[in-house]
């Protein structure tokens, strides 16, 4: 199983190089799309998704060609994207068996079966038929992956999901996108590099439409093996201390200090400590080095 | 904070294309309404002729308001959605926590939508101000520019209507957050308008109540201007009188009111106002999904992705939409709606003097129908565009545009939806239709009529519109645009003929029509022409279908230059194909119907029919005077053949040459082409005119005078072909006459009658007619210019199964060949006029004082044939009695299809008859029922049997006096014979209204009825009122008398013929020296009054009776041609009346006029009616009563022409 994505481009009409020149491979296994706000992957996943043209190069999932055989792709697709809407006044019961009816699954007695199962595997089963209009967040984002199971995907993409849920909802959510991505790839977005760590064994950080760096969350933390170190600092020293390092991150103490982690090969100064690379600084690395 | 929102939301239009969109087409629109009616296409089409001004204050009014029907479509988007955008681009969630009050907030947001309804609406007054005066319309048909007719339509109507439908738009979207629900608003106020003027309007009783109730106000301004003539329209500024102000601030309140409920009830919060009619117990929700890890097995299901399962998901997405409509508030309105409008519609139309029609089944369809496949339209452009557009609204498209599913499935579905909404519509029409049928006690239901005509003839027109309606929606991002656009296109498509853009074939969806008869079906209609232009455009239609579905958005919109490049990538393969063969059959069936009507056949535009006119007055009116021999003796055989519908005739001439020259050329007008002609003398063909069908012979020896010429003739129709039926014979209920047959001389009745088209294309002016004082003009009747009375016989053939008749008295009937064939003789001299029916009738005879009446009639229609064989006796009772005997010993009604017209003509001892009028009109005898017309139209034509068939008068102005006022006038004698006065007045009412409204719409000229040009209003209306007047005035037996007496002069006369002045010079000669003003006032002029009641008081008196003093005013005036007021002959000729109150004085003619006083009781009953002398306009008069009168009135039976009937009566203050 393998998604191969070739020199795609996509400039909107307004000027912005949404995706540029990008190349990546994407095997079995949950794949962690990594990147700021406004870095391109959401149009780099419609484009997956069939639900945007790029203006060059290709996309092939397997066999299909995604980018002629659209309709072939859509069979095997799961896709859930960033924010959605729902038509008003209809039960997730009805609107699963609407998506259903779209998804291909001609008979009633398998849509019921299918559509009972999705409802238990998001836990809303006792809601099903109340309007979905009406749902939270967190149940409205587990409608979205009932949706998405019910062709039973080979290709999952799943748009920044875990944004806005609350500490359950966001590990149900997790798990349950673990265990569907056991056979199947999954593309999953987020600017959390939590979620990645924590769910992804591979990663691909994206920034201004490219690709900084493809890897393995394990493998990245592991290139970083005594690059990070850390230091408790008061707030003035901040300004000193950024002009000096490489500073990744800082953030406050509860007594007003800062806590700040910088990249160096060697230890900035005997004050900082060794710490151990956390997935955070993979990330800030690699939008830093792409700023320089 | 007003300012700020306000001028926000300003700024947020100006910025927006749709804005300036919207200006452009509103501009290009009423500058191209405004240029074609000064007559702008003139060099491409027919000149637009009229004496009307259309820049008049009328004129223009009606105009700007014509076009704001169509801004009220833009409320929805710019003032409904002023304040739903925010909910929709869900700034409110910010907005609302800002500190502004409500106030602020909501008059900001009204009045700046309103402002900017109000700058498109002034690009209509532009629009109209710069058509009017392009170079190239005709400064004959503008007047000077006004500036206070357009701020007065503005600031009376417009902006006012712009107020009202506005907040009524802004609080029904305010509130339900839904854009839709304000165009369903404003259909639904569009059918009470609707309601308004077609119910309550058109009643005199409730034309007061209508003129109040009419949200647009044009009611109230009908109220007043209803009766006025052409000059005051072309002339006089809108009244805004006592009504129109009432009416105005009746709706401002109500606009008022409505803004203030948006007021009370609005509030900053995040949730639309939803109604609940369940009341929920409250639930308390707690989070339960705090399960782990499971286990994700889901189990097999099947994915099917076949054609087969495809087809069925389309049905099953389709039902998804349709419900989801169905089940939608707004929907359900307009059906309820729909459905109330549909019976009160029914409930109005096809009443005739008072008198409903029977709810047959095509009177229900043709009403019902009409007014409401308009909304049926509106609601499928709206509808298509939700639907196409309904996921990106609910932003669940990305969830289904990346499912395997097709585009086709998409789009078809959703059109299958709209198609299914469009049949739940027709069911609700058929269901009304059956009800109001049930509820009138008419159980003769034909359920495949209603199926055909609505789900088939109908259903197709929209099938074909939806088609259109999916791509411009698919192609519009804005739905409210597409609907705009589509609207404009519906309605610019039957005025392209304006321009000159004649042909159906450019004009999507026009072609032939249908129409139904009870005697002979759809058959009288080319049907299978019908259906090969509706295969069309559905071709078209197709080619727009999947031209939608290659402009179909999937996932994300994209730039058009990006979706012309998705559309070239999904051209292929089959929808290449199937798109490809749907245009070859579109321009290829186009190709051959242009072939039929271009090439096959010579299509006559408009412009140059005009031009033909013109030429063959150039041509051949030299010949106008030239002597003809006359048509003494005609006999023919007529075949008829039903089913193959054509007809073969022949038959010969005898005529004589009745004049003193020696006439050696023959000017002969023939069918067409099949014609031969054969005269018993050598003679020779010198012009052969085939694009006039006009031959002039010359024969080799002259005729001398009192010589006689034979000419035989056959005459056939050319052979029908698949576009073209080219005889007038149907399958059951042909109609034809004598025009098929050769006939001699100038025909006058092509010329161009418009005096100022005329003069463009060089021709004298047109008198029409010459005066009856023009003693050379009297030589031809107005019915034929080429015989005067003729002997006549006629064997009829047709099918088996069907009798044909011909005047004449039945002399043999055989049958031979399959073929039935009838020998018609007439007996005495008649008018060389005769008409040929045929059809499978069923016969009513009765003997009747040793005359036979006869009435053919189609099967079923027997709901008034007792009425109309009572109306043929009295007819013929009165007629005999007062004037002359009848000559004939036989009467006939013959009845003919509703396809051939509405009306009854009589020829000698004949009397077609249509089924429509008399058949099947639901008569109520009841004092408060109409009038019994199946009986007073067949007195009517009973009495052309004398006035036409035995006095015929001279083709001079004037002439239809003679036959159809005289006719009119012998028909209301026997109608108040067999009725009462009670159903009189009502006749005379509707008479009277009918008369001045008629004379409104006047293009050419209005003459006094002795001198009438012959319109239908003059020599009806006006003669029934002025003949029965001048009965009451010199007495009905003496005006008989005198009538009588003409009459023994001038029947069965040569010529010269009688004319208007010879009848009237019988009349003065027996009416009182006293009265000699009425034969001036009423056949010499155009003479109206106001009269009107001021006050009345009453008095007991000591011996028991009552003394009422009586205030009114008595004035008259007189209308020149173009309805232009004078008051007298000579200066110093007119009384004038003023009081200090009064800013203008009250003038008259001169006055010595008799008047009615009548005083009236409790139950209506007249205790006093006298005819007073009366010399001056103010006047008070007393009269003593023996009984306590309830009303009084001056003219009180409004025997005289008066503008307003309703002031004449007044009841006592007491």
């Amino acid at each position: 199983m393998k998604l191969l994505i070739k020199n795609l481009t996509k400039t909107y009409t307004n000027g912005v190089k949404a995706i540029d020149n990008l190349n990546l491979e994407i095997g079995t296994g949950m794949f962690g799309l990594l990147g700021p706000n406004g870095a391109g992957k959401s149009s780099l996943m419609r484009t997956i998704a069939t639900l945007q043209s790029p203006d060059s190069g290709s996309i092939t999932f397997n066999d299909i060609n995604v980018l002629e055989h659209k309709i072939e792709l859509r069979k095997v697709l799961g896709y859930l994207p960033q924010s959605f809407g729902v038509y008003p006044k209809m039960s997730a019961q009805d609107l699963l068996d609407y998506f259903a009816t779209l998804k291909g699954i001609a008979s009633k007695s398998d849509r019921k079966k299918i559509i009972t199962k999705v409802l238990e595997i998001t836990n809303l089963y006792d809601v099903r038929k109340k309007n979905v209009a009406g749902y939270s967040g967190g149940m409205k984002q587990r409608f979205g992956i009932a949706q998405l199971l019910l062709n039973n995907p080979k290709l999952i993409i799943v748009d920044e999901p875990t944004a806005g849920l609350d500490p359950a909802e966001r590990h149900r959510f997790l798990n349950v996108l673990r265990e569907v991505g056991t056979n199947c790839t999954v593309i999953f977005s987020t600017h959390i590099v939590e979620d990645v760590k924590e769910l992804c064994n591979e990663m691909a950080i994206l920034n201004g439409g490219r690709i900084l760096k493809q890897t393995t969350p394990t493998e990245a933390t592991k290139e970083l093996e005594n690059q990070i170190w850390t230091k408790i600092i008061k707030r003035d020293e901040l300004e000193t201390i950024e002009a000096s390092y490489n500073v990744l991150s800082s953030s406050y103490n509860q007594d007003n200090t800062l806590n700040v982690r910088v990249h160096e090969l060697e230890q900035p100064s005997d004050d900082f400590k060794l710490a151990s690379p956390q997935l955070d600084d993979v990330y800030f690395i690699a939008l830093k080095s792409d700023q320089a | 904070m007003f300012l700020t929102i306000f001028k926000h939301e300003i700024n947020y239009w100006l910025k927006k294309p749709a804005f300036y969109i919207y200006i452009i087409l509103f501009f290009t629109l009423s500058l191209f309404t405004a240029a074609s009616s000064a007559g702008i296409f003139d060099f491409l089409t027919i000149t637009t002729g009229s004496s009307n001004i259309v820049n008049s204050p009328s004129g223009v009014t009606g105009l700007i308001n014509g076009l704001t029907v169509l801004i009220f479509f833009l409320f929805p988007s710019i003032i409904g959605a002023s304040i739903y955008r925010d909910y929709k681009s869900e700034i409110h969630t910010i907005l609302y926590s800002y500190p502004f009050s409500k106030a602020n907030y909501l008059f900001a947001k009204f009045f700046s939508a309103v402002i900017i309804v109000v700058c498109i609406l002034l690009t209509i007054s532009i629009g109209l101000l710069i058509g009017f005066r392009l170079p190239g319309t005709n400064p004959d048909l503008v007047g000077p520019f006004s500036f206070i007719t357009y701020v007065q339509s503005y600031f009376v109507y417009i902006i006012p209507n712009v107020l009202l439908f506005g907040a009524i738009v802004f609080a029904v979207v305010t509130f339900s957050r839904n854009v839709t629900a304000g165009f369903i608003t404003i259909i639904l106020l569009m059918l009470i308008q609707g309601i308004v003027s077609g119910v309550l309007a058109s009643n005199e009783d409730t034309r007061y109540l209508a003129g109040l109730l009419d949200p647009y106000g044009a009611e109230a301004l009908n109220y007043y201007t209803r009766y006025w003539t052409v000059a005051e329209q072309n002339e006089q500024l809108l009244p805004i009188k006592d009504l129109i102000i009432y009416n105005r601030l009746l709706w401002l309140s109500v606009a008022s009111l409505v803004f203030g409920l948006v007021y009370k009830y609005f509030k900053f919060s995040q949730n639309a106002l939803s109604f609940s009619f369940k009341k929920r117990q409250p639930e308390r929700a707690t989070k339960n999904n705090f399960g782990n890890i499971i286990r994700v097995t889901l189990p097999k299901v099947a994915h099917v992705y076949s054609l087969k399962q495809n087809l069925k998901v389309t049905w099953k997405l389709s039902n998804i939409d349709f419900k989801y409509i169905l089940k939608s508030l707004p929907f359900i309105a307009i059906v309820l709606v729909g459905f109330i409008f549909t019976l009160l519609n029914l409930w109005e139309v096809g009443q005739l003097f008072g008198t409903k029609t029977l709810p047959v089944t095509w009177r229900v369809l043709a009403n019902s129908t009409g007014f409401l496949g308009f909304f049926i339209y509106i609601i499928t452009f709206l509808y298509s565009g939700t639907l196409i557009h309904r996921g990106k609204i609910s932003k669940i498209n990305h969830l289904t545009d990346s499912t395997p599913i097709h585009n086709w499935v998409l789009l078809v579905s959703k059109f299958i939806a709209i198609i299914k909404i469009q049949l739940a519509l027709l069911t609700m029409l058929m269901v009304a239709g059956i009800c109001f049928q049930t509820f009138n006690g008419f159980y003769d239901f034909e359920i495949w009529h209603y199926l055909y005509e609505l789900f088939v003839l109908n259903l197709v027109s929209f099938i074909i519109w939806t088609l259109l309606s999916f791509f411009v929606q698919t192609l519009v991002k804005n739905q409210y645009l597409g609907l705009f656009i589509l609207l404009l296109i519906f309605i610019g498509i039957p005025l392209l003929s304006l321009a000159g853009i004649e042909q159906s074939i450019y004009k999507y969806n026009q072609g032939p029509g249908y129409s139904y008869s009870d005697m002979n079906g759809y058959q009288g209609s080319a049907l299978h022409v019908f259906f090969t232009y509706k295969l069309y455009w559905l071709c078209i239609g197709i080619v727009f279908l999947i031209s939608a579905s290659l402009f179909w958005v999937r996932g994300i919109p994209n730039s058009f230059k990006e979706r012309l490049k998705i559309a070239k990538f999904r051209f292929k393969g089959v929808t290449a194909v199937v798109f490809i063969i749907f245009l070859i059959g579109f321009l290829s069936l186009g190709a051959t119907i242009y072939y039929e009507n271009n090439i096959v056949n010579t299509r006559i535009s408009a412009k140059e029919s005009e031009q033909l006119s013109v030429d063959w007055e150039k041509t051949y009116k030299t010949f106008e005077n030239a002597a003809q021999p006359r048509i003494v003796a005609v006999n023919v055989n007529m075949d008829i053949y039903p089913n193959e519908r054509n007809y073969r005739a022949d038959g010969t001439y005898v005529m004589v040459n009745k004049t003193d020259q020696i006439i050696d050329s023959l000017f002969v007008n023939y069918n067409h082409e099949t014609s031969t002609l054969n005269f018993d003398k050598t003679n020779e063909l010198v012009t052969k005119d085939t694009v006039y069908n006009f031959h002039i012979y010359k024969l080799k020896n002259a005729l001398m005078p009192g010589d006689t010429l034979g000419l035989t003739f056959e005459v056939k129709n050319r052979e029908n072909t698949f576009f073209r039926r080219r005889s007038p014979v149907i399958k059951n209920g042909t109609f034809i006459n004598n025009q098929l047959f050769p006939s001699f001389g100038y025909n006058g009745g092509r010329e161009l009658r418009d005096n100022k088209t005329r003069e463009k294309y060089e021709l004298p002016p047109n008198e029409l007619r010459p005066h009856p004082s023009d003693s050379s003009a009297l030589g031809n009747t107005y019915i034929s210019k080429d015989a005067d009375w003729i002997d006549f016989e006629a064997t009829v053939s047709t099918s088996e199964d069907q009798i044909a008749i011909a005047p004449g008295y039945l002399q043999k009937e055989w049958v031979k060949d399959g073929r039935r064939y009838f020998h018609y003789k007439m007996d005495s001299k008649i008018l060389n006029f005769y008409a040929f029916n045929s059809a499978r009738y069923e016969v009513k005879k009765e003997l009747w004082n040793d005359v036979n009446l006869e009435i053919y009639y189609h099967k079923g229609h027997d709901y008034n044939l007792d009425r109309m064989m009572a109306g043929m006796k009295s007819s013929l009772a009165y007629n005999a009695n007062e004037f002359s005997s009848y000559q004939h010993k036989q009467a006939r009604i013959i009845e003919f299809p509703r396809t051939a017209g509405s009306f009854a003509q009589s020829f000698p001892n004949t009397i077609p008859f249509s089924e429509t009028i008399g058949f099947i009109a639901d008569v109520n005898d009841n004092e408060d029922g109409g009038v019994d017309y199946p009986f007073a139209v067949t007195a009517h034509e009973i009495a052309h049997q004398w006035w036409a068939h035995q006095v015929i008068g001279a083709d001079v102005l004037g002439a239809t006096m003679l036959s159809e006022s005289m006719s009119e006038y012998a028909s209301l004698k026997v109608l108040e014979q067999k009725h009462g006065k009670h159903k009189m007045r009502k006749f005379l009412k509707d008479a009277l209204d009918s008369y001045l409204r008629s004379r409104t719409f006047e293009t050419k000229r209005e003459n006094p009825l002795m001198y009438n040009d012959g319109q239908g209003y003059i020599r009806y209306q006006k003669g029934s009122l002025i003949f029965y007047a001048l009965s009451d005035y010199i007495g009905e037996e003496n005006l008989n008398n005198a009538l009588s007496k003409y009459v023994e002069k001038v029947k069965f006369q040569e010529p010269p013929y009688t004319t208007s002045i010879d009848m009237v010079n019988y009349i003065k000669a027996a009416t009182p020296d006293s009265l000699q003003y009425i034969i001036k006032d009423m056949f010499e002029t155009v003479t109206l009054y106001k009269n009107r009641v001021v006050s009345t008081n009453s008095k007991k008196l000591d011996n028991g009776t009552y003394e009422v003093e009586i205030e009114f005013e008595v004035s008259k005036y007189r209308n020149n041609d173009l309805g232009k007021r004078y008051y007298g002959d000579v200066a110093g000729d007119t009384l004038s009346y003023k009081t200090a109150s009064m800013k203008r004085p009250i003038l008259s003619v001169k006055l010595n006029d008799y008047i009615d006083i009548g005083a009236f009781d409790d139950d209506d009953n007249e205790i006093y009616l006298k005819k007073h002398r009366i010399t001056k306009i103010h006047n008070t008069i007393k009269i003593i009563l023996d009984k306590a009168p309830k009303e009084v009135g001056i003219d009180p039976y409004n025997k005289l022409i008066d503008t307003n009937s309703s002031d004449n009566r007044k009841e006592l203050s007491n």
